[in-house]
């Protein structure tokens, strides 16, 4: 499967010029609340050896001061996994969307020498710092039925055998960690933020957001995952459902052919391919709905 | 299990809209370009030959030709024209951070899709006068210098309205080439899009026979062009 990703180039290796206690500047794009203002803040460390973005986000937190030598609230951030599968640290890093715990700092000097720059996701709403909410993300899950749903309440049996192929293709999706790298580069992927109406409730205001997140653009990580529940042979018992959803408001029919989001993927997901396969699956979808009825 | 919230009235239309988009796009509005190229590439071959293929089409008679005209080329534009101006409006272009090869072609699509709508606007306006109604011919057409095309005189005419200035024949040159472009590219999303090509090999392919049709196009596009910008009629 020939895959464009650009995760090869991350994962170059390092000319060894970082040399411990090396002196460098981290530029972080700062914000105390959601809608708040932003401003930026930059801290000095010193180099160590395998240091990466977390790592740098560490040193920050142990001594929150600014290289001009005020002291200031930690940056906050998320990690979880610390191997580049759970997503949670993905961040805007050197302008490139990517996870932290995989940004290795002497290749990020190697490539700008000096600086490090550190920006929160630009899609997603801010809640402080780097941390961004992601549940959009989930909410659109929900949507397109990324699951296999089973009965569990007595033993159905082992279920129908797959191809090798099928499996290996089915490998390439499950790989999808939800991190949201392919909607940061999404042109058609717009973010949605809403502000509390006057005397709204949180369940309002939850009950708006979740209606805007529905009807807008699922991304091309849904469409992925639409292929790859409806290509396993018990999910494909609901593939129509899928396929529903794939053509509902803000379906498929939204994605420009940009195919940013394979070249940014840290997986290195055929996320085009599956964009064209489940394209097709609409097509074929569409057909039956109106004329095999 | 909780179903997907129900979409707006706009929304339950979308898939049907923008797949209706990506159609017309191609059958009428392409095939329509590409016959109105070939009817004007017949101007190198003398103004005799072009009269001729104007004469061709100009028989299918007075109330016939208006009916296929409005039903499958001005009608079909502007509502091709009117869904993309809104696909616009509804991307956040950024060309300047993902500066990939497929995102300045997504880029420039929806470019050349605006400055092709407006310079169709301007040349069917400036040939046709956009409505042949005798109180709109006289109180709008004419006092605004549209309406120049006359069929019975097509070669001299049709040369007249390119040759009218230096400014018109490189609006002429940017014109003919945006709608090549958006054709040729939209063909290639719209082999994604309907489902045709699938693979990245399959698309690199693809990209390759669109590029061989846009240059096609391009060769007939300003050959008519140059025919019309240089023949001269006595």
């Amino acid at each position: 499967m020939n895959t464009t990703s650009n995760s090869s180039s991350f994962h170059r290796p390092i000319a060894s010029d970082c040399q411990p206690g090396q002196r460098f500047y981290v530029r972080v794009l700062r914000q105390d609340g959601p809608r708040k203002r932003r401003y930026w803040q930059r801290f000095a460390l010193e180099y160590e050896a395998d240091m990466n973005c977390i790592s740098v986000l560490q040193r920050i937190a142990e001594n929150p001061r600014t290289d001009d030598g005020r002291d200031v609230a930690p940056v906050a951030w998320e990690c979880n996994c610390l191997e580049e599968v759970c997503g949670a640290c993905t961040m805007l890093i050197n302008g490139w969307v990517r996870q932290a715990c995989t940004a290795l700092v002497a290749q990020l000097l190697q490539d700008r020498p000096g600086e490090i720059e550190l920006r929160p996701m630009t899609k997603f709403p801010v809640l402080r710092d780097l941390v961004v909410d992601r549940s959009r993300i989930f909410a659109i899950l929900e949507k397109i039925l990324a699951w296999v749903p089973v009965d569990s309440y007595y033993d159905l049996g082992p279920g129908p055998r797959q191809s090798q192929e099928a499996q290996q293709m089915a490998y390439l999706y499950s790989k999808c960690m939800s991190c949201g790298c392919c909607l940061e580069a999404c042109p058609q992927f717009l973010k949605i933020e809403l502000e509390y109406r006057e005397g709204e409730t949180p369940e309002a205001y939850n009950a708006r957001l979740r209606t805007a997140n529905m009807r807008a653009y699922i991304g091309s990580h849904a469409i992925a995952q639409v292929e790859l529940f409806n290509s396993n042979p018990i999910g494909a018992m609901n593939a129509t459902e899928r396929l529903d959803a794939l053509v509902a408001e803000g379906g498929i029919q939204v994605c420009g052919n940009s195919q940013n989001c394979v070249r940014v993927c840290p997986k290195g997901i055929p996320l085009t391919t599956a964009i064209a396969r489940a394209g097709r699956a609409a097509t074929r979808h569409i057909f039956r709905k109106w004329f095999d009825r | 299990m909780q179903r997907p919230d129900p979409a707006s009235i706009f929304g339950r239309y979308e898939f049907l809209v923008r797949r209706l988009h990506s159609l017309i796009g191609l059958l009428p509005v392409g095939a329509f370009l590409f016959i109105h190229f070939v009817t004007n590439f017949s101007i190198l071959d003398g103004p005799a030959t072009f009269q001729m293929r104007v004469d061709q089409i100009h028989s299918l008679g007075p109330i016939t030709l208006p009916v296929v005209e409005w039903s499958c080329i001005l009608l079909p534009i502007v509502a091709h024209a009117l869904i993309g101006l809104i696909i616009v409006a509804r991307g956040k272009r950024n060309l300047l951070y993902y500066r990939y090869a497929r995102n300045f072609r997504y880029t420039f699509q929806r470019w050349t899709g605006v400055v092709a709508f407006a310079f169709i606007a301007w040349h069917v306006f400036d040939t046709r006068g956009w409505i042949q109604e005798s109180w709109w011919v006289a109180h709008v057409t004419h006092p605004l210098g549209g309406g120049t095309f006359d069929a019975a005189r097509a070669a001299a005419t049709a040369t007249a309205s390119v040759q009218a200035s230096g400014w018109v024949a490189a609006a002429y040159l940017v014109g003919v080439l945006a709608c090549v472009y958006h054709l040729a590219n939209g063909v290639w999303t719209m082999g994604i899009t309907w489902g045709a090509w699938t693979s990245p090999a399959a698309q690199r392919w693809a990209t390759m026979l669109c590029a061989a049709v846009g240059l096609g196009l391009a060769v007939m596009g300003l050959g008519a062009l140059w025919g019309m910008a240089t023949t001269v009629i006595r």
